[in-house]
């Protein structure tokens, strides 16, 4: 906006003012007065009243600061941060992780391809993850995202999936959001431009909130942002805080960055379709989470863990914070699915996935990677990939499928509320996008992807020229597609060199090293793959193995669990990884971190484990076993054989005795304490207040150190010192006798000492300030300590016992009976998350929830139609009920939801905790609606019944009436419901109230009634009743990941009935009834009123109907003559006529003056009354509003009573 | 997705934990050959009147039981709460039901108010009155407090005819507070109550001298009330017992309780030999220490694993063979593991004996019963 020039201010050069001035000039200076001082008047207390009230008023702004404090989980080292990318197609997602990958690691990642973790700081490690345009993967990824970078396309504006996303966001509780603007470069006027970014930054405020961060990356380089911009970005996203939410704090997850399928490969030759053993792998973040629970994976369905077992981090963050900066070794990339990690630690195995380093190295790295990425990117069966051809076709489909997607949001653009909506295909045309593949793109593709290899060839060989980046030299080159598929056989034999190298820079090491290298890389490999891996090859070693490991080859020690196989190929490993980190820079950064933890790791365990032996004579042993577990269902097998034909049953005493014995709480004692004897006696005699006091605790002792503290003081008025004899004296003997004896008590003593001065200083000074809130956060902050400290010196692998997996672990879930969809229709662009879910979650039970229909949302929702729910981890369909509550606590049906009111909604859906937000969608699969998101609202109650109800007028018609009694009929069928009914109030149609009073024989069902007066045979009675309605039980979760590739967003659940009528073609045949006909109005008839002659004769004669004949001709004789005056007759009335036009001119200007008299006393009148209706209204209002308030204080203390004891 | 498949269990051995746990969990749970080689195999009335307790303070509840009722299927519906009547079996005492209310009580939807009707003492269960005065102020510690907690014996009833009522209330509470109950603290009064039913009031006087003339070497602070219930509040059978209960300035209350046996089984005990058993059962309960006394260990640690993910300690006395069972329970319904340190006494303390820290981190537990408005 350009700035309105304001008028300057004009000194004046004439006039008293200007003469005040120039007085002052010539004097100088006056001397500056205190304000306070000169003015006292504006400073003194006008008003105590006034000076409360503003007290209060301050104090108040002060306490409504207050959060309730949390006890602070957040774990020491956490996990990286979610950084979800989110955006319409085609905005340069890709290209911002992309680019911001490289800013932050230094390395070049071609495909974004599921969770890619990095380094980023000395204390931060970011996980970015990209969002397709699918509302599923959009309301996953709001779950589980930190922060969300909001691309926005500015040369197009705001699209509804932004909103939507955001809509969702604030569902499940709002992280952090950071709207980025794209296409700046689209804009050729420099005024559009920053008023479009202008219009787009309010809008945005208006979403998130006032001030919110948005950035603006204006224009492209070689296909990537400027550098300048995304380090500002990377900035602004290293120092970002995130506030803890809700649902997250209170359940774990992990978003999984790695999948392999552990089902047995002769199983799968068997059945192609047998349930898969899977093991994911990721950070586990929110909170603890337990071996053996249960977990969500949205979009698949609950499974229960089989185990959990936590690795070594593949992406360490650096041990020792001393420096200022990262260097390059700490930088480190992990992104498994788009196949770059570095050493991988798996339960039984370890993986080297790729030798990706910098600078030269990076050349042949790479195309290795983007096999290995190309391959899980394939979804393809075995035989697919046996053809590496099949492979690149395949990944061209999904290339296809990726076309698609504008295809979608140009149709929804063009139903969008954007004015500018019409703006996508000009945007389509110069768009300098660089992941799109559409065929009509493809030239100008091939040379984006041209310039981009090109820049890093350049940046790999150190060359700085810009020249080479011209379209023709990029034509020249071979299509970077058909580059990947050549290169894919060539690389194999080049990675397999790599490893060589590898190998090499070792002095000793024996060929069947690296022939185990090799095939480890190749079962690696396989994994990748989504191939089964052949596993467990021996037993499993329980929680990390490789710890134990780990510490067996570090310090030799035995330790009695530890597979050998596995043993000996590990430890075969690790002195050659530190021989890499020694030797080789550029290999060993990848290991780096793991050597580190490895080192502390051992040292560690080794201290725990002799920790261990020497503390417990094993009541942890006792209690919880060794670890295997009794078999309970193992029945006898030493059972003996009669004969061969009888098996004696026998009894087993012991066993019996275990199962079935005596429930019972009461600790019987043990008789060897004889209390009569004085010895055994006095084993408890400290028990007592009686009897010997701690040291710290005898009042004696205390008494002493209070004397010691303020025993000495000098009076100061007279200068007198006095001084405590007895503790001198004291102290001085104890220095004497004991002081080397109890060097340490008299040390303890003194900080005792100390810490009860401080306390009793705090108590003095602190105590004015300190209020209930700050004794709260001290607690928790105490809470908060002992949680950190209390397991922190404990080996890991006991530690996930007690505490569980901590958040932050590198984790390793293993899940059974997985459906095979989700591992044959595997795709790594869509999010996996395991979210833990707590006790009693995984039941499913009727939730009773306070839903409002969303506001965009074009279209009201009916009860009973088929609705998506995205609530807790879970993304389900269910039909609910709308309801709303009435002022007596009844809950009635209703039909849809309000326009623009909170209602009701009861559904059978998996049990959540209340408080927990959802939001509704009617449908996943494509867009149909102009907002998808149809409702949102939160869970209120869980129950196993429901509370509903539906009004039900049953209606019967009277079939005799005496006075006020009437037989009523066909309103119940039999006896007995109408005995059910006695004494239920009915109504006529007309309002005369009535009771039922007892069923009569027959006809069956009918009964006598009573009312307040006589009915007519023309009525009907209602009984008004409330019927309970029942929930349909439909739960039935989105399976959305396990749709084929490419179908993935188009899941399609229960249908509603509108839809099945449409796609049907049912209509429904309306009641005739119903249906308008044209109105025929009849001409209405009305009979001469006939009074009898007797009621005539009684009428007074006004009254009485005249019979009036029509009037014949006046007969000759009855005419009278006309009369003709005399003169002075004339003049007599002429006279009269006179005076009486002025008697009646007189009248009626008396008449008009009285009138206009009337009028002003009137309005004197209204003017009174109105001034009396104001003074009224007034006073009603004073009084309203002092109800009103009585009422709200009310209405605060109950909630504040509420909220207390939650 | 079918749920997964319900815990599986053998033998009526902790049936209540069993299916306490099951129902604060939400797991199912299947228990086998209920005394299946037994005489007089199944479930006995007393189980059977509990599985019908429990199914009136929840909503939902699937309950099978087979036709021999060695087999019993749970599956848990909500805590509901609000106002129950009980009959208890006599076979065992009111304490038996009360332990698991106590249990379930601050996790229902409304707050419970159960009046339960039975046995008030009896020797095998901890009686209404021990638990009236341990269990309560335990349950204070953890948050439970408020007006609406309390035990109240509103009649007396003896075994074996019973005839007792008792009246326990309790608030509801969305989560349980962490604790750190690790110093018991020192002994500062005994307060006690003896109590007689259909018997001479002069029994109880007689059982208060008898356990004053012990407990008096220790302490000088002792009140022991005597309760004499007579008419209708005095229950169906005859009998008389004494309860004991130890606090210490920290507010731990440890107790101790001992009742006549039941009239016609067994030799009738003197009421003096009953006070200084009484007398005697507290020092042991002493010397065991802790800052739980060894009847209400199961509740403390469950109430531990109940609450916010935050650690909590409580030293307790010798683990009974019920916790340690109770334990393992917890574990296999809440995956949750105590760490278990074994404190040894000092040389030249006399504390009794050893001591047990329990440390546990919370599973991050909330009443998902209740309501929010």
């Amino acid at each position: 906006m350009e700035k309105k020039e304001q008028k300057r201010h004009q000194h004046k050069h004439s006039g008293p003012k200007a003469d005040k001035k120039n007085r002052k000039k010539e004097q100088g200076t006056e001397p500056e007065r205190d304000e306070r001082k000169r003015n006292p008047r504006a400073f003194s207390v006008q008003s105590a009243v006034r000076m409360a009230k503003t007290f209060h008023r301050t104090q108040d702004i002060k306490t409504k600061k207050h959060h309730i404090p949390l006890v602070d989980r957040t774990p020491l080292e956490p996990p990286p941060v979610v950084v979800v990318v989110m955006g319409p197609p085609k905005v340069g997602k890709s290209t911002l992780i992309r680019c911001l990958i490289k800013n932050y690691t230094r390395q070049k990642l071609s495909d974004i391809c599921g969770p890619v973790t990095i380094v980023s700081g000395k204390k931060r490690r970011l996980t970015f993850i990209e969002c397709n345009n699918d509302i599923n993967s959009m309301i996953d990824l709001a779950k589980v995202a930190d922060l969300v970078l909001m691309l926005i396309d500015a040369s197009f504006g705001f699209e509804m999936e932004t909103f939507e996303f955001l809509n969702i966001c604030q569902v499940h509780g709002f992280p952090r959001v950071m709207g980025v603007l794209t296409h700046l470069d689209t804009f050729k006027n420099n005024k559009t431009l920053s008023k479009t970014k202008k219009r787009l930054k309010h809008r945005f405020w208006t979403e998130v909130y006032q001030g919110a961060k948005l950035f603006y990356l204006s224009g492209m380089v070689y296909g990537e942002y400027q550098t300048q911009e995304v380090k500002n970005l990377g900035r602004f996203i290293s120092v970002m805080k995130f506030r803890p939410l809700v649902w997250r704090t209170s359940h774990p997850y992990v978003v999984a960055d790695r999948m392999e399928d552990l089902t047995d490969p002769e199983d799968i030759r068997l059945n192609p379709k047998c349930d898969r053993t899977v093991s994911l792998y990721g950070y586990l973040r929110g909170t603890f989470l337990k071996n053996k629970c249960q977990v969500h994976i949205p979009g698949v369905g609950d499974f229960s863990v089989a185990d959990v077992s936590f690795l070594p981090d593949p992406c360490p963050l650096p041990e020792v914070i001393k420096k200022r900066a990262l260097n390059v070794k700490e930088r480190l990339l992990y992104a498994p699915m788009a196949g770059v990690g570095g050493l991988v630690y798996d339960k039984d195995a370890v993986y080297i996935d790729m030798p990706s380093g910098h600078g030269s190295q990076q050349q042949e790295v790479r195309p290795t990677t983007e096999l290995v990425q190309s391959l899980i990117g394939t979804q393809a069966t075995l035989d697919a990939k046996m053809a590496a051809s099949k492979v690149t076709c395949l990944m061209f489909s999904v290339l296809i499928v990726r076309k698609q997607n504008p295809m979608e949001s140009r149709e929804w653009d063009e139903r969008a509320q954007r004015e500018r909506r019409r703006a996508v295909f000009a945007d389509e045309d110069d768009d300098d996008d660089d992941d799109d593949d559409g065929d009509g793109e493809q030239e100008s593709d091939e040379e984006e992807d041209e310039e981009e290899d090109d820049e890093e060839d350049e940046d790999e060989e150190g060359v700085t020229t810009l020249k080479k980046h011209d379209k023709t030299a990029a034509e020249t080159a071979a299509p970077p597609v058909k580059k990947q598929k050549c290169e894919v056989p060539m690389e194999m034999p080049a990675f397999a060199d790599s490893d060589d190298e590898l190998e090499k820079s070792e002095e000793d090491e024996s060929e069947e090293d690296e022939s185990e290298e090799e095939e480890e890389n190749e079962e690696n490999e396989e994994m990748e793959e989504g191939e089964p891996a052949k596993k467990s090859s021996g037993p499993d070693s329980g929680l990390c193995s490789e710890d134990d490991d780990e510490d067996e080859e570090e310090d030799s020690d035995t330790d009695e669990d530890g597979d050998g196989t596995v043993k000996s190929k590990m430890s075969s490993k690790h002195p050659e990884e530190e021989n890499i980190d020694t030797d080789d820079a550029e290999m060993g950064y990848e290991t780096a971190g793991a050597l580190r933890w490895k080192e502390d790791l051992a040292q560690k365990a080794t201290e725990a484990y002799l920790r261990h032996q020497l503390a417990a004579p094993n009541l942890r042993k006792l209690v919880y076993g060794t670890g295997e577990h009794i078999n309970l269902w193992d029945d006898s097998n030493d059972e003996e054989e009669l004969g061969g034909l009888f098996k004696v049953n026998r009894p087993e005493k012991s066993k019996k005795v275990r199962a079935d014995a005596m429930d019972c709480s009461r600790f019987q004692p043990d008789n060897s304490h004889d209390w009569d004897q004085e010895e055994v006696r006095s084993s408890i005699r400290d028990c007592f207040v009686t009897g010997k006091w701690e040291e710290d605790k005898d009042a004696a002792t205390l008494l002493k150190e209070d004397e010691e503290l303020y025993g000495d003081f000098e009076d100061l008025e007279t200068g007198q010192v006095h001084k405590a004899k007895t503790g001198n004296k004291d102290q001085a003997e104890v220095k004497k006798k004991k002081k080397k004896k109890f060097f340490s008590i008299q040390k303890n003593k003194r900080l005792e000492k100390k810490r009860r001065l401080k306390e009793r200083f705090d108590a003095q000074y602190d105590d004015g300030d300190a209020t209930y809130f700050d004794d709260l956060k001290e607690e928790m902050q105490k809470q908060a300590e002992l949680n950190r400290q209390e397991f922190e010196d404990v080996d890991d692998e006991i530690r996930v016992q007690y505490e569980g997996f901590r958040p932050g672990m590198y984790v390793r879930v293993e899940i059974p009976a997985l459906p095979c969809e989700f591992v044959t229709n595997f795709d790594p662009h869509y999010p996996i998350i395991l979210g833990g879910l707590g006790p009693s979650e995984g039941n499913v039970g009727y939730l009773q929830m306070r839903l409002k229909k969303h506001r965009w949302h074009n279209r009201i929702l009916k009860t009973r139609d088929p609705l998506i729910l995205s609530l807790g981890w879970r993304r389900f369909q269910t039909i609910p009920l709308y309801y709303i509550e009435d002022h007596n606590g009844r809950h009635r049906l209703l039909k849809y939801t309000p326009e623009h009111m909170h209602c009701g909604a009861t559904i059978w859906g998996p049990i959540t905790p209340q408080g927990t937000g959802f939001l509704a969608v009617q449908t996943v699969g494509g867009i149909k609606a102009s907002f998808r998101i149809a409702a949102t609202g939160v869970v209120l109650d869980l129950d196993k019944s429901v509370t509903i109800v539906k009004k039900l007028k049953l209606i019967g018609y009277p079939y005799k009436i005496f006075k006020n009694t009437s037989f009523i009929q066909g309103m119940f069928n039999t006896v007995l419901e109408v005995a059910k009914f006695e004494g239920a109030s009915i109504r006529t149609v007309s309002g005369i109230k009535g009771q039922i009073k007892k069923a009569l024989r027959t006809p069956p069902g009918a009964f006598r009634a009573t009312f307040e007066d006589r009915l007519l045979m023309s009525d009907i009675v209602f009984l008004r009743s409330w019927y309970p309605a029942s929930v349909p039980q439909l739960y039935n979760p989105v399976t959305s990941l396990l749709m084929p590739v490419g179908q993935k967003e188009t899941w399609a659940g229960m249908r509603t009935l509108g839809q099945l009528k449409h796609d049907l073609g049912i209509r429904n045949k309306p009641n005739q009834d119903s249906l308008y006909k044209p109105v025929v109005r009849q001409v209405r008839h009305f009979n001469p009123l006939h009074i009898p002659k007797e009621l005539q004769k009684a009428l007074p004669f006004k009254n009485k109907p005249k019979q009036m004949q029509a009037k014949g001709k006046t007969p000759r004789d009855l005419q009278r003559p006309a009369v003709v005056r005399e003169p002075h007759e004339k003049k007599v009335a002429a006279l009269l006529d006179a005076l009486s036009s002025v008697y009646a001119y007189k009248n009626k200007k008396a008449r008009a003056e009285q009138h206009a008299k009337h009028k002003e006393f009137l309005k004197q009148k209204e003017k009174q009354e109105a001034e009396r209706q104001k003074r009224m209204k007034e006073e009603r209002k004073k009084t309203y509003r002092a109800m009103g308030q009585k009422e709200k204080k009310k209405l605060k203390s109950s909630l504040k009573g509420a909220s207390k004891d939650n | 997705r079918a749920l997964v498949a319900p815990s599986l269990f053998e033998g009526c051995n902790c049936f209540r934990q069993r299916l306490v746990l099951s129902t604060l969990s939400g797991k199912r749970v299947k228990i086998r050959n209920i005394r299946s080689k037994d005489d007089n195999p199944g479930l006995r009335d007393f189980e059977a009147s509990f599985i019908r307790l429990l199914d009136k303070v929840t909503n939902g509840t699937r309950i099978e039981i087979n036709q021999t009722g060695t087999v019993l299927f749970y599956q848990p519906g909500l805590l509901y709460g609000g106002s129950v009547e009980h009959e208890c079996n006599v076979q065992r005492s009111i304490g038996y039901y009360l332990e698991a209310l106590l249990m379930l009580a601050p996790f229902m939807k409304t707050p419970l108010r159960a009046v339960l009707k039975g046995v008030t003492n009896d020797p095998t269960d901890p009686s209404v009155d021990l638990l009236k005065v341990t269990a309560i102020p335990l349950m204070k510690k953890f948050g439970i407090d408020g007006d609406g907690l309390e035990i109240k014996v509103l009649k007396r009833g003896m075994a074996p005819a019973g005839g007792g009522e008792v009246l326990f209330t309790c608030p509801v509470r969305r989560s349980m507070k962490p604790v750190h109950l690790t110093e018991p603290g020192k002994i500062k009064r005994i307060r006690g109550t003896a109590f007689s039913v259909r018997v001479s009031p002069q029994m109880a006087n007689r059982i208060v001298d008898s356990a004053r003339s012990i407990l008096n070497k220790f302490i000088p602070d002792i009140y022991i009330y005597t309760d004499h219930m007579k008419g209708a509040s005095s229950g169906k059978s005859p009998g008389f017992g004494l309860t004991l209960v130890a606090e210490t300035v920290n507010g731990t209350f440890l107790g101790a309780e001992v009742v006549s046996t039941p009239q016609g089984q067994g030799d009738p005990v003197l009421p003096e030999d009953l006070g200084r058993n009484c007398a005697k059962l507290l020092l042991e309960e002493v010397y065991r220490g802790g800052c739980v006394d060894s009847t209400n260990q199961s509740l403390s640690l469950l109430y531990m694993t109940l609450g916010q993910q935050d650690v909590s300690k409580t030293l307790l006395g010798p683990l009974s063979p019920y916790t340690v069972e109770f334990l393992r329970h917890i574990r296999d319904f809440f995956q949750i593991m105590f760490k278990i340190e074994q404190q040894k006494p000092g040389e030249d303390e006399q504390k009794g004996g050893e001591k047990v820290l329990m440390t546990c981190v919370g599973a991050g537990y909330s009443n998902i019963n209740k309501t929010i408005k």
